[in-house]
C-alpha cells in the first residue's frame, strides 16, 4: 500500500510537471491553433490550477497524517504518531530507493515524521559520489507549493485580462520608435507569454521540490532564465532586454559566490542531499544529519577551528580511522557563499540594482516573478539551508537584510513609478525576512515570505490593473483621484497597503497579515538585540524602516487613488478592468489580509514552524569560534515570547506614524513634499539615483570588464599573434639567407667548374682553324719534332 | 555484422564513398550532395550500432583487433573502442552528419568540397579509433591535409592566411608528438602499441617504465600538440581565424570534432603514457585551462565578429576540459579523494560532448545568417526574433547551452569540472567558477544585439527569411540533443565511466610505484 | 746492284708516305688529298708486306696490307661521298673553303 509520502510525492510531482506539459503545448500554440486564440491561456490556467489542486491535496494529506499536530504545537506528544512514524520507517527499508526515511524517527524523542524524501533518478555517479533529482517535502514544501500554485492561478487569471492587447496580428509598441519614424509593430504574442509564465512556475515549483542542494542550484538557473525571458519579453524594447541582461548576470553574480558555497560542500560532504538517504545496507547521511546531527548542534572541536561530521546514525563520522571533520572556517565560506546566491535572487545589498529595472516586464510577470515567488526563492534557499549556517553567517545574514530593507525603503520613498515603489518596498521587505532569518527567527522570516507574497502580489496586479486602466501610465504624479473611476482596485489596494504597512487595530491582537509577520521578526530581532547589545542595529533600523514602509506605501495609495486628479486627461480615459482582473485581485486581497490569522499561534506559522529542522528551540549560545547568541523562540518563555508585545507596539507605534505622516503630506498637505525636497535636496537627488549605486557598478565593473576585453583581443594580435607572425617572419628571413647561400656558394662553385672548362675550351678554340691542310702541317710538323727529339732523346 | 568489419566500415565507409564521387557529373551537384548525406549518415547510423553493441559493464578495450601493417617495424592496424571514443566516435558521426546536411551553401566545386569532406570524416573516426600510435599519427595527418583544403578553398576573404595558420600549428604539434612517439617507441622494446605503452608505463608491461625524465619531457611535447588542437591558451590564436574564414559546415566540423581530439589525446595518450610527467604538469594544466576560461570568455566579449566571438568562446569552454582532466590531486605520492579526479575526467569527457553540440550549433546558427545577410557584424544585426522568431527561438536554446543554463548539455560539464577543481586546488576552483559571470555577460549581451530590438539596421534586410526546413531540422537536432543529454546526463556518464574509473585507478597506482621507488620533487603546489 | 735488301722497300714506302703526306698537306683539291691518303696508306702497304718478307712476322703484315687495302677502298667510298655532298653544297671541291669546323 502506498505511504503518505509516495502521495505527497505523486500529488506535487504532477503538480511539478503539469506546468512543463502546459509549456510544452503553449509554446506551439501557432501549430494548433491561431493567434488571436486565449486556448494557450485557459491551458496554463487549467494546468497551474490543477497543480494548485493537487498542492492543496496534498496539504490536506500532510495535515491528515499527522493529525493536524503542527497546528495543535505539540510536537511528538502523541503516542499515535509515533506509532504512524514508526510504521513509515520499517516501511521504508523494504522501499529504499524510491521511498524516503523519516527524518529524526527512530533513536530520538521527536518521532513525528518531519519530511518526506527520495530520489527520482540519478544525474551521474562517480564511485562513492552520487547526484541526483531528488524530492524533499516537509510542511514548508508543501506551504509553498500552495501559496505558490495559488498565486500563479491568480495572476494567470489576471495576465488573460492585462496581456489582451497582444490578442492581435499587429500589436503597435509605442514605447518603440522607428528608425523611419513611426511605431514598431509586430505580430501579439499572447501564447508566448503564457508559456514562459508555465516554463517558470515548473522552475518555481521544481525550485522549492528539491531535495538537494545541487538541484535547488539548477531550477535556481532555470528561475534566472525565466525570468530573463520574462522581464525581456518585450524584446523590441531596448530598456526590456537591457533589464533582462543585467538581471540574469546579477543572478550569475550571486551565483557564482553559490558555486563556491556547492564547490565546498561537495568537496567537504560529498554529497548534495538535505535528507539521509537509505540506501539497501547502509544508510547515507544528508547534509542536515552531517553537520547538524540528531540533536541540533554542530560538533565543534575544543580548539574551535574543526567541526566533526556526523553519520546517518547521529554520531561521529570516520573515515579511515580518522573522525571526518571540516574546517569551520570552510563551513562559513560555504554558508556564505550559498547565501550569495541568495543575495543575487532576492536582490539583497549590494546585487538590488537589478529588480527595479526588471519593472520593464509586463506587470503580471513583476507580480509572480519579482515579487511573490521567484526573489522569495532567495529567501526560501535560506531557509532551507538555514541548518548549514553558522552563527557567524546568520549575522552576516541578518546585516545584509538590515542594509538592504534601509536602502530600498529610503529609494521608495523619492519614486514615482507606481511599480518602482512596488519593487523597492520588495527588496525592502526581502531586507525583512532575510534579517528575521539572520538573528534565528527562521518561523518569523519565512512566514514573511508567504504573507508578503500575497499582498506584495495583490498590490502589483492592483498596479497592474491601474496602468492597464489607465492605458500604460505609470508615473503616480499623473493619477490621482482614481478611486472613484477603480473602485475595487482601489480598495484590494488599500487592502495590500495596510497589511504590508503592518497595520492593526491596537489593543487588540486582529491585525493584517502583515502586521504579524513583521511583528514577529521585530520581536526576533529584538530578543536578538537584547542578547547582543553590540548589534542594536539590527533592531533598531527594521523598526524605523518599518515607518518609512508605511509612509512610502501609504504615499502610493493617496498618490495614486486619493485627492484630485492631476492629468485629468489621464483621468478621464481611465477605467475600472473587466471581471477577470478584479477576481484575482478580491481572491487575492482576502489572503492578504487574513492568511496569517492568529500570527504565531495561527495556522500558517506553525505550519511553517513545523518543519524547522535545527531547533533554535533552545538558545544557543556561542558556538565555535562566534561570539553571537541566538534567541529562543519557541514555547512560552522563549526569549521572544517575552519582548513579543512591546515589539509588536513598537511596530505598530512606527507603522502609524509613518501613515499619519503620509496622510499629512499628501491628503492633508498641510506639509508640503516640495519644501522637504528643496530642503534636503542632496539628499533627494541621491536618493533619486538609487543611492548611485548603478553608476559605481558601471565604473567598478562594467567597463573594467570591458577594458580587460580589449586587452585580451589586443595581447591576442600584438603579441600572440605578433610572436607567430614574428616567427614567421625570421623563418622566411632565414631561408632568404639560406637562398643567398645557395646561389652565392654552392652554385658558385658548380659555375666555378663549368666557367673553367669553358675558358679554357675557347681559348683552345684559335687553333681549330678547321683547314685540313693546315691540319696536316701540324702532323707533320709534329711528327718530325717528335722523332727529332726521339732520336736526340734516346741514347744511343 | 562482426565488430571488425564494423570498425573498419566506421573508418573507410566515408572514403570509400568518395571515389563514385568521381562519376557524377560535375553540375550534378543535388545529386552528390544527397549522396554525401547518405554516406555520413549510413556512417552515424554504424556509429549508432556500435554504441549498442557496446558494453558499458566492462572498461576493457572492446571490438579490438589488430593486423600486420609494416610488421619489420612492429606497426599494426590495431582497432578498438572503449568508454573513452565510443562518445566521441558517435559523436564524430552526428556532427559530420549535420554539417554534411548544413553543406547546401557550398556551391563552388562541390564534387571536390565533398570528396575532401569524406576523407575528413575517415581521418576523424580514424583518430579515435585506433589504438597503434603510429596508425593513430597517420590518421591525425590525415585529417590535416582535407581540412586545409577545405579552409584554403572554400573559405573566406582572408582563406589562405587562415589555412596556412591552421596547418602550420597543427603541424608544429604534429612534429612533437611523433617525437614523443618515437622516444616511446624505443624505450619500450619497439612498440608503437597504446595499450602495451600505458601498461608499461603503469609498470604491468613487459619491459622496465619509462623513467621520470623521459616521461616529463615526453609529456610536455605530447601536451603542447595536444594543447594546440584543444585549444589551450596562448596556443589558440588559429582557431579563430580558421573559423572565421572557415565555411559553416566546416566550422561546425572545427568545433565539433576537431577540438575534441586534443582533449582524446590528452585521455588517451598524454596521461596514461606518461602518469608522472602528468601529475608533474598537472597544477600548470588545471590553472591553463583555468586562464584559457577566463581568457577565452573576455575576449569573446570584444568581439564584434561573430562567428569570431563564438570561435572565443569555444576557448573559453574547452578550458573546463582541461581543467576536469587534470585535477589529480597528490600528497605524498597518493591519490587524494580520486572520486574528484573521476568526475573531473567524466565532466571532462561530458563538456567535450557538450560542447560538440552546443558549438556546432552555433556555428551554425551564424552560418544561417552569414548565408542570408553575407556579413558577420553583430553590431549590424538586431531584431532577428522579430523576422525569423522559429530560428531566434532556436538559436537561443543553443545559446543558452552554451552559457551552461541548466537542462541544457552545457551545465552539467561545466558546472561538473568546476565542482572537482576544489578539491584540486580552492584558489583555481573559484576562479574557474567566476566564468559563470563573464559567459553570461558575452553570451547575453550577443544574444540582446543580434536577435533583439525592433528591426535589422545592415546590408540586406530582404534576405532575412526564416529558416527553410533543412535549416530547422538540423536547428531542431542540436536542440532536442542538447535537451536531452542535459536532462540525462547518464546517458553519456554510463559508457564512459568504467573506463574512466579505471584510467584514474592505474594512474593513481602507477604514480604511487613510481613515487615509492624514487620520491620526487614535487612541482610547487600553489593552494 | 746486289741483293734488294729491306732498307730498299722501306725507302719506296717511305718516299711515298712522304708524297702522300706532301700530296695533303699542298692539295687544296679534295680529290687530290684523297689520292694523298691513298698515298700515305699505300706507303704503309709496302712497309707491311717488307717486314712480313724479312723479318719472322710472317704472314701477319701481308694479312695486314690486305685489310688496309679494303679499308682504303671503303674509306674512298665513303670520303667520294662526303666530296659529292661537299660539292653539293659548296658548288667547289676546294677543302679551304669547307672551314665550319673550326673552334
Amino acid at each position: 500500500m502506498p505511504q503518505t509520502g509516495d502521495y505527497l510525492m505523486f500529488l506535487l510531482t504532477t503538480a511539478w510537471l503539469l506546468p512543463l506539459v502546459g509549456f510544452v503545448i503553449e509554446m506551439y500554440w501557432l501549430c494548433w491553433s491561431h493567434r488571436l486564440s486565449k486556448g494557450a491561456a485557459y491551458f496554463a490556467v487549467g494546468f497551474i490550477g490543477a497543480g494548485f489542486v493537487c498542492s492543496l491535496l496534498a496539504l490536506l494529506i500532510w495535515g491528515g497524517a499527522t493529525g493536524w499536530s503542527a497546528l495543535s504545537g505539540h510536537h511528538g506528544a502523541d503516542a499515535g504518531h509515533h506509532a504512524a512514524a514508526h510504521n513509515d520507517g520499517d516501511h521504508a527499508e523494504h522501499h529504499a530507493d524510491d521511498h524516503a526515511v523519516a527524518g529524526h524517527a527512530t533513536e530520538h524523542a521527536t518521532p513525528v515524521k518531519k519530511y518526506y524524501a527520495g530520489t527520482y533518478y540519478e544525474l551521474a555517479r562517480f564511485g562513492s559520489l552520487r547526484l541526483s533529482l531528488d524530492w524533499y517535502i516537509d510542511s514548508l514544501t508543501l506551504v509553498m507549493f500552495t501559496m505558490v500554485t495559488f498565486i500563479a492561478t491568480c495572476i494567470h487569471l489576471f495576465a488573460i485580462g492585462y496581456m489582451h492587447d497582444e490578442l492581435t496580428e499587429e500589436y503597435e509598441d509605442h514605447e518603440v520608435h522607428m528608425h523611419g519614424g513611426g511605431h514598431f509593430s509586430r505580430p501579439g504574442r499572447f501564447y508566448l507569454f503564457f508559456a514562459y509564465l508555465s516554463l517558470f512556475c515548473f522552475s518555481m515549483l521544481g525550485l522549492v521540490l528539491a531535495g538537494n542542494i545541487f538541484q535547488v542550484f539548477i531550477f535556481w538557473e532555470l528561475v534566472g532564465i525565466c525570468s530573463y525571458l520574462l522581464i525581456g519579453f518585450y524584446i523590441e524594447r531596448n530598456s526590456a532586454s537591457t533589464a533582462a541582461n543585467k538581471a540574469f548576470i546579477m543572478n550569475r553574480v550571486g551565483d557564482f559566490g553559490f558555486l563556491i558555497g556547492l564547490m565546498i560542500i561537495w568537496t567537504s560532504f560529498g554529497t548534495f542531499q538535505f535528507a539521509d538517504t537509505d540506501s539497501h545496507d547502509s544508510p547515507e547521511a544528508g547534509l542536515f544529519t552531517m553537520i547538524r546531527g540528531h540533536d541540533g548542534r554542530l560538533d565543534v572541536s575544543e580548539d574551535g577551528k574543526q567541526v566533526y561530521l556526523r553519520d546517518a546514525s547521529g554520531h561521529r563520522a570516520e573515515q579511515n580511522g580518522q573522525p571526518r571533520t571540516i574546517t569551520y572556517l570552510l563551513l562559513v565560506a560555504a554558508g556564505l557563499g550559498v547565501f550569495a546566491g541568495s543575495i543575487g535572487k532576492s536582490a539583497q545589498f549590494p546585487l538590488q540594482t537589478w529588480l527595479p529595472d526588471a519593472m520593464e516586464g509586463p506587470t503580471p510577470v513583476s507580480a509572480l516573478v519579482h515579487s511573490a515567488t521567484m526573489v522569495a526563492a532567495g529567501v526560501y534557499l535560506a531557509g532551507r539551508f538555514y541548518p548549514m549556517f553558522t552563527p557567524e553567517v546568520l549575522l552576516g545574514i541578518a546585516y545584509i537584510g538590515c542594509i538592504t530593507l534601509f536602502v530600498a525603503a529610503t529609494i521608495a520613498l523619492v519614486v514615482t513609478d507606481i511599480k518602482r515603489v512596488l519593487a523597492y518596498s520588495t527588496i525592502s521587505q526581502l531586507g525583512y525576512m532575510m534579517l528575521a532569518i539572520g538573528v534565528g527567527g527562521w518561523g518569523a522570516g519565512l512566514f514573511h515570505l508567504v504573507t508578503h507574497a500575497f499582498f506584495k502580489s495583490l498590490m502589483f496586479l492592483c498596479s497592474g490593473s491601474v496602468i492597464a486602466g489607465c492605458h500604460h501610465v505609470q508615473d503616480m504624479s499623473r493619477m490621482g483621484g482614481l478611486r472613484h473611476k477603480m473602485k475595487i482596485t482601489a480598495y484590494t489596494m488599500l487592502i495590500g497597503v495596510m497589511a504590508i504597512a503592518g497595520l492593526a487595530i491596537p489593543g487588540t491582537s486582529i491585525g493584517f497579515s502583515g502586521f504579524y509577520s513583521k511583528d514577529a521578526i521585530v520581536a526576533s530581532a529584538l530578543a536578538y538585540y537584547e542578547l547582543n547589545n553590540a548589534h542594536f542595529l539590527l533592531f533598531i533600523t527594521p523598526l524605523v524602516t518599518a515607518g518609512i514602509t508605511s509612509f512610502y506605501m501609504f504615499r502610493l495609495w493617496f498618490l495614486t487613488f486619493a485627492g484630485q486628479p492631476r492629468d485629468q486627461h489621464v483621468y478621464d480615459h481611465c477605467h475600472e478592468n473587466p471581471k477577470i482582473m478584479t477576481i484575482p485581485l478580491i481572491a487575492l486581497a482576502i489572503f492578504a489580509a487574513g492568511c496569517a490569522w492568529g500570527g504565531e499561534g495561527g495556522p500558517l506559522f506553525r505550519l511553517i514552524a513545523d518543519s524547522e529542522l535545527v531547533p533554535a528551540v533552545e538558545r544557543v549560545v556561542s558556538v565555535g569560534a562566534s561570539k553571537v547568541t541566538l534567541p529562543s523562540h519557541q514555547g512560552h518563555d522563549s526569549d521572544v515570547h517575552h519582548v513579543h508585545a512591546t515589539a509588536g507596539m513598537l511596530a505598530l507605534i512606527s507603522a502609524f506614524i509613518g501613515m499619519g505622516l503620509a496622510y499629512l503630506m499628501y491628503v492633508q498637505k498641510s506639509i508640503r513634499p516640495s519644501d522637504i525636497r528643496r530642503q534636503f535636496s542632496s539628499v533627494y537627488d541621491f536618493l533619486l539615483d538609487k543611492w548611485r549605486f548603478d553608476d559605481l557598478y558601471e565604473v567598478m565593473f562594467v567597463q573594467p570588464v570591458h577594458i580587460v576585453a580589449a586587452w585580451c583581443v589586443s595581447f591576442d594580435r600584438k603579441v600572440l599573434d605578433a610572436i607567430l607572425h614574428g616567427s614567421a617572419k625570421i623563418t622566411v628571413l632565414v631561408s632568404g639567407w639560406d637562398r643567398k647561400f645557395d646561389e652565392t656558394m654552392v652554385d658558385g662553385l658548380v659555375n666555378l667548374v663549368g666557367t673553367v672548362t669553358f675558358s679554357i675550351g675557347s681559348s683552345l678554340k684559335v687553333i681549330q682553324t678547321g683547314r685540313l691542310r693546315q691540319y696536316i702541317m701540324w702532323i707533320g710538323v709534329a711528327v718530325v719534332v717528335l722523332f727529332g727529339a726521339l732520336i736526340t732523346a734516346i741514347p744511343k | 555484422m562482426s565488430p571488425e568489419t564494423l570498425l573498419t566500415c566506421i573508418v573507410f565507409l566515408p572514403a570509400v564513398w568518395a571515389i563514385p564521387l568521381l562519376v557524377f557529373d560535375k553540375e550534378a551537384k543535388e545529386a552528390m550532395r544527397y549522396w554525401g548525406v547518405l554516406g555520413t549518415a549510413l556512417t552515424f547510423l554504424l556509429t549508432l550500432q556500435l554504441w549498442l553493441q557496446f558494453d558499458t559493464k566492462t572498461s576493457e578495450i572492446q571490438f579490438g583487433f589488430a593486423h600486420d601493417w609494416i610488421a619489420s617495424w612492429n606497426i599494426y592496424f590495431r582497432l578498438g573502442v572503449d568508454g573513452i571514443s565510443l562518445p566521441l566516435i558517435v559523436l564524430t558521426g552526428f556532427v559530420c552528419l549535420l554539417s554534411m546536411l548544413a553543406s547546401w551553401s557550398i556551391d563552388k566545386n562541390v564534387k571536390g568540397y565533398l570528396m575532401l569532406f569524406l576523407i575528413l570524416e575517415t581521418g576523424m573516426m580514424g583518430v579515435f579509433l585506433s589504438l597503434d600510435f603510429f596508425l593513430f599519427y597517420v590518421f591525425w595527418e590525415v585529417m590535416l591535409l582535407p581540412m586545409y583544403f577545405l579552409i584554403g578553398i572554400w573559405g573566406g576573404p582572408r582563406r589562405e592566411y587562415a589555412a596556412i595558420k591552421f596547418f602550420l600549428y597543427t603541424l608544429a604539434g604534429s612534429v612533437l608528438m611523433l617525437i614523443a612517439m618515437l622516444m616511446f617507441y624505443f624505450n619500450s622494446g619497439r612498440s608503437f602499441d597504446l595499450i602495451e605503452l600505458a601498461k608499461i608505463a603503469t609498470g604491468t608491461g613487459k619491459v622496465a617504465t619509462f623513467d621520470q625524465t623521459m616521461q616529463v619531457a615526453a609529456f610536455i611535447m605530447l601536451f603542447i600538440g595536444f594543447a594546440i588542437k584543444l585549444p589551450s591558451f596562448p596556443f589558440h590564436t588559429w582557431l579563430p581565424d580558421a573559423h572565421v574564414e572557415a565555411p559553416t559546415p566546416i566550422s561546425m566540423i572545427l568545433a565539433g570534432v576537431l577540438l575534441k581530439m586534443g582533449g582524446y589525446g590528452i585521455i588517451r595518450i598524454a596521461f596514461p603514457l606518461c602518469p608522472y610527467g602528468a601529475q608533474y604538469a598537472a597544477y600548470f594544466l588545471v590553472g591553463l585551462g583555468v586562464f584559457s576560461i577566463i581568457y577565452g570568455a573576455f575576449a569573446a566579449m570584444a568581439q564584434t565578429d561573430f562567428k569570431r566571438l563564438v570561435a572565443y568562446s569555444s576557448v573559453s569552454h574547452m578550458g573546463y576540459v582541461l581543467v576536469g582532466i587534470a585535477v589529480w590531486k597528490i600528497v605524498d605520492g597518493k591519490t587524494i579523494n580520486r572520486d574528484y579526479w573521476t568526475m573531473g575526467l567524466n565532466a571532462a569527457m561530458f563538456q567535450m560532448l557538450a560542447h560538440g553540440i552546443s558549438s556546432t550549433g552555433m556555428f551554425f546558427m551564424v552560418g544561417v545568417l552569414y548565408d542570408r545577410v553575407h556579413h558577420r557584424d553583430i553590431n549590424k544585426f538586431g531584431g532577428i526574433a522579430q523576422v525569423m522568431p522559429h530560428y531566434a527561438g532556436l538559436a537561443a536554446v543553443i545559446f543558452f547551452a552554451g552559457l551552461g543554463l541548466p537542462g541544457l548539455c552545457g551545465f552539467v560539464g561545466e558546472v561538473l569540472s568546476v565542482l572537482a577543481c576544489w578539491n584540486f586546488s580552492p584558489l583555481l576552483a573559484i576562479i574557474s567558477a567566476s566564468g559563470v559571470i563573464l559567459t553570461a555577460g558575452y553570451i547575453l549581451w550577443t544574444l540582446q544585439r543580434v536577435y533583439l530590438g525592433p528591426e535589422y539596421k545592415g546590408p540586406h534586410p530582404e534576405a532575412l527569411v526564416e529558416a527553410n526546413s533543412r535549416e530547422l531540422a538540423i536547428g531542431y537536432t542540436l536542440v532536442v540533443t542538447a535537451i536531452l543529454f542535459g536532462v540525462l546526463p547518464n546517458l553519456l556518464f554510463s559508457p564512459m565511466q568504467g573506463s574512466i574509473e579505471a584510467l584514474t585507478q592505474s594512474l593513481a597506482t602507477a604514480y604511487e610505484t613510481l613515487y615509492s621507488a624514487a620520491p620526487a620533487v614535487q612541482a610547487a603546489q600553489l593552494p | 746492284m746486289g741483293e734488294v735488301g729491306l732498307n730498299a722497300y722501306l725507302m719506296v714506302g717511305a718516299v711515298l708516305f712522304v708524297c702522300g703526306v706532301v700530296c695533303m698537306a699542298t692539295k687544296r683539291n679534295g680529290i687530290g688529298i684523297l689520292m694523298g691518303v691513298e698515298l700515305v696508306l699505300n706507303g704503309a702497304n709496302v712497309n707491311f708486306v717488307a717486314f712480313s718478307r724479312y723479318t719472322p712476322l710472317g704472314l701477319d703484315g701481308q694479312t695486314t696490307a690486305l685489310f688496309v687495302v679494303v679499308l682504303a677502298a671503303a674509306e674512298a667510298a665513303v670520303a667520294l661521298a662526303i666530296a659529292l655532298n661537299f660539292y653539293n653544297n659548296h658548288l667547289t671541291i676546294d677543302v679551304d673553303s669547307g672551314n665550319e669546323l673550326h673552334g
